[in-house]
């Protein structure tokens, strides 16, 4: 049993020739050997080294020989299930199959003014609910719905965003790491029987620092798949150049890989793509810029070459900072471009602009973007009866017509995709609504999810053992001092109230 | 046997099937079932997709199949009712078209499909109907209202010439003329004489009720 997302039913989308790709494979090969990557960890620097790379230890730096490169390239499944708590909630990551997943806000944002502000406790478990029941929506995304809630120190953010998603969702949730907060993720997945896919992030350009290793050794011995990515920005951590920052980040991405692969040979890799434009005035990301799906689009049709599921992040993520046209067109090109290139996941619900802000009401929004998108890439059936030729005769001219057909009854459904919250009424009747926007069914329809939707829940057993993991954690990072006395103190008085966890 | 045939009236009008509620309606009468019984059988089911429809349950196609199914029994229905003299009681009567000019079938048929599903006698005389047509139905029928529908624009000014042969005819006080169409506004509808004027389907169920105050 597995989810069954959306299967493409065309070529993809490829806008780079075969000479193309050979020569950013040949660059990346160039660069991995003649500059290397910078990886900041001992054990992994000894391992690389045992397995045939150039490893100088004063500069932490890896040079890693092609046949290696792609000796590990290979080793890594083309398609893989990935395992929910609820089994009918996996995912089998690969082929032509495209599975949806949300980005992520640091905080909620106010629906009037647009204003970033903390979440509540009840904001973000209600955001996880709205996301449990989104049909279009296949997997969770990290730091999910928010970075950390009220009430929470910042350390426990990551942990407590994760028995989150446990408690209120079924869905395979990606995790991030910070404060090897992975420790506790790991943890809690296995204690209700599921898998995170661990995103392990490259620090650009061509570096690789302890705590991303110390995730990927993490996950990688407990036996969990792998998203390796990496976060460039053009001109700044990568070159300006799509091409030349295809090369870097390829080769980012592949020397995580290749110690995946010497950890545990056929371990389970997604290569995710987190590319960006810089914005030359702010020397921030162009978020939602045209150049991201450039890469994006490049990028998949690279490794799927290479054999290994695409994972496209970016296309999540707007500039805009408001529920508007921008963010419409910013969300749609990035989405259908992602889509009708082959991207297996794509990540697109719920942020509202970068990852700055998020809003479940964004969620429901590009729900209908997701259904929209994934309806395309399912292409045209033909065959005998979608040809119809018998009943084309059968109806004939005027007065003829397909309304009354059996075919067109059965098959009506098939072919189309309704939204759920898009206004499609006419002029008369949205007059009669008051002019009622999608946003305002997006506001109705999140309303009826949270008074309807019941996630199924953890037994008894499996609470008690996500609640001994956080209190570890606790104290896990109380010892280390990463939580301060006034911190605690606020957060224990959430922990106390009778409503805890959920609100 | 009767109880049988009735149930299988209604169950062919909710499987869409048009042959089946024929030849059970032919049934319907061979067996001497009262035809009024026949009829009310297929209102409900009628009004159950009716229902459905308003609710967003069922979908266009189907409302058109299940009134397709029901045009095609209750001809032979009527017959029968017509021959043993009898009569049914209805909400009132309604006729129904779209206008001269216009072949634009869908949005007439759904409203008179909603309008059977009612309660209301329907008489649906059509597509590219034109104003002496529409007296003859009118004098016909005797309804309680007249409705016409025109998608086009250019087809709207047709709504006005039939109210005017009305009152040429001197039939304009005899029936309510309610109109709607995608070229239709309140401000269309006031302006021809209209009694009343919905944009939706569901609408115009509510309206006609409102026009003969039941």
């Amino acid at each position: 049993m597995a989810l069954k997302g959306f299967r493409r039913n065309f070529k993809p989308l490829q806008i780079l020739t075969e000479e193309e790709v050979e020569a950013i494979h040949r660059g990346t090969l160039e660069v991995l050997w003649v500059t290397g990557v910078r990886v900041e960890h001992k054990r992994a620097l000894k391992l690389f080294e045992k397995n045939g790379c150039k490893v100088d230890y004063n500069e932490m730096r890896v040079r890693f020989p092609s046949g290696l490169v792609e000796e590990s390239l290979r080793r890594c499944p083309s398609s893989f299930v990935i395992k929910a708590r609820n089994p009918r909630d996996n995912v089998v990551i690969g082929g032509d199959v495209t599975y949806f997943k949300n980005s992520c806000g640091m905080q909620i944002t106010d629906l009037d003014t647009w204003e970033p502000r903390v979440a509540t406790r009840k904001e973000n478990y209600d955001g996880v609910t709205v996301l449990d029941d989104l049909g279009s929506l296949h997997i969770l995304g990290p730091f999910t719905p928010y970075f950390g809630f009220e009430g929470v120190p910042p350390a426990m953010a990551m942990p407590e965003s994760c028995a989150s998603k446990i408690r209120n969702s079924t869905k395979v949730q990606i995790e991030g790491f910070s404060n090897a907060s992975e420790i506790f993720q790991i943890e809690m997945a296995k204690a209700v029987g599921a898998e995170i896919l661990q995103q392990v992030l490259a620090s650009p350009p061509m570096t690789w620092y302890k705590d991303a290793i110390e995730a990927l050794f993490r996950a990688v011995e407990a036996g969990f798949p792998v998203a390796v990515e990496s976060g460039p920005t053009l001109g700044g951590t990568a070159p300006v150049t799509l091409a030349g920052a295809m090369i870097t980040n390829n080769a980012e991405l592949i020397s995580a890989i290749v110690l995946a692969q010497i950890i545990k040979p056929g371990t389970r890799v997604v290569a995710d793509d987190f590319v960006f434009p810089m914005n030359m005035k702010s020397g921030a990301p162009a978020f939602g810029a045209i150049g991201s799906s450039l890469h994006q689009v490049a990028f998949n049709q690279i490794w799927r070459g290479y054999g290994i599921p695409v994972y496209n992040v970016t296309s999540g993520y707007l500039s805009s900072k408001s529920v508007d046209f921008q963010a419409g067109y910013e969300k749609a090109i990035q989405g259908i471009l992602s889509g009708v290139s082959g991207a297996n996941i794509i990540g697109l619900h719920g942020s509202v602009s970068s990852a700055i802000t998020f809003h479940p009401i964004q969620a429901i929004l590009d729900d209908d973007l997701a259904g929209m998108i994934g309806r395309f890439v399912q292409g045209i059936e033909i065959n005998d009866e979608t040809l119809a030729i018998d009943l084309i005769e059968e109806v004939g001219p005027i007065p003829g017509h397909f309304l009354n057909k059996e075919h067109t009854r059965k098959w009506w459904k098939l072919e189309q995709f309704v939204p759920q919250v898009a206004d499609r009424l006419t002029y008369p009747e949205w007059m009669k609504t008051g002019k009622k926007s999608c946003l305002d069914y997006a506001k109705e329809r999140m309303k009826e999810i949270l008074a309807t939707h019941k996630p199924i829940s953890l037994t008894p057993s499996q609470e008690e053992d996500i609640e001994k993991i956080l209190e570890e954690a606790r104290k896990y990072y109380k010892e280390r001092g990463l939580m301060s006395e006034e911190e605690m103190a606020i957060y224990t008085e959430s922990i106390k109230s009778p409503n805890y966890p959920c609100e | 046997m009767t109880v049988e045939i009735i149930e299988n009236l209604k169950r062919a009008i909710l499987a869409y099937d048009s042959e089946g509620a024929a030849s059970l309606a032919r049934k319907a009468v061979q067996e001497k079932i009262d035809p009024i019984k026949a009829l009310d059988a297929m209102t409900v089911a009628i009004r159950q997709v009716g229902d459905g429809f308003g609710k967003g349950e069922f979908f266009l196609p189907d409302l058109v199949g299940a009134a397709d199914a029901m045009s095609a029994a209750t001809p032979i229905i009527e017959e029968e009712i017509k021959r043993l003299g009898t009569s049914r009681e209805s909400l009132g009567t309604v006729v129904i078209g779209t206008v001269y000019g216009d072949i634009h079938t869908i949005g007439k048929t759904m409203v008179a499909t909603l309008l059977t599903a009612d309660g209301f006698q329907v008489y649906d005389v059509g597509i590219n109907v034109t104003a002496e047509k529409f007296i003859q139905g009118v004098k016909k029928y005797k309804p309680d209202i007249l409705a016409m529908s025109a998608l086009l624009t250019m087809t709207a000014p047709e709504q006005r010439k039939v109210i005017e042969t009305l009152k040429k005819e001197g039939l304009r006080d005899k029936v309510k003329v309610m109109v709607g169409g995608g070229a239709i506004t309140q401000e269309f509808a006031d302006s021809i004489g209209a009694d009343g004027y919905d944009p939706t389907a569901p609408g115009a169920v509510k309206l006609a009720r409102m026009l003969i105050g039941r």
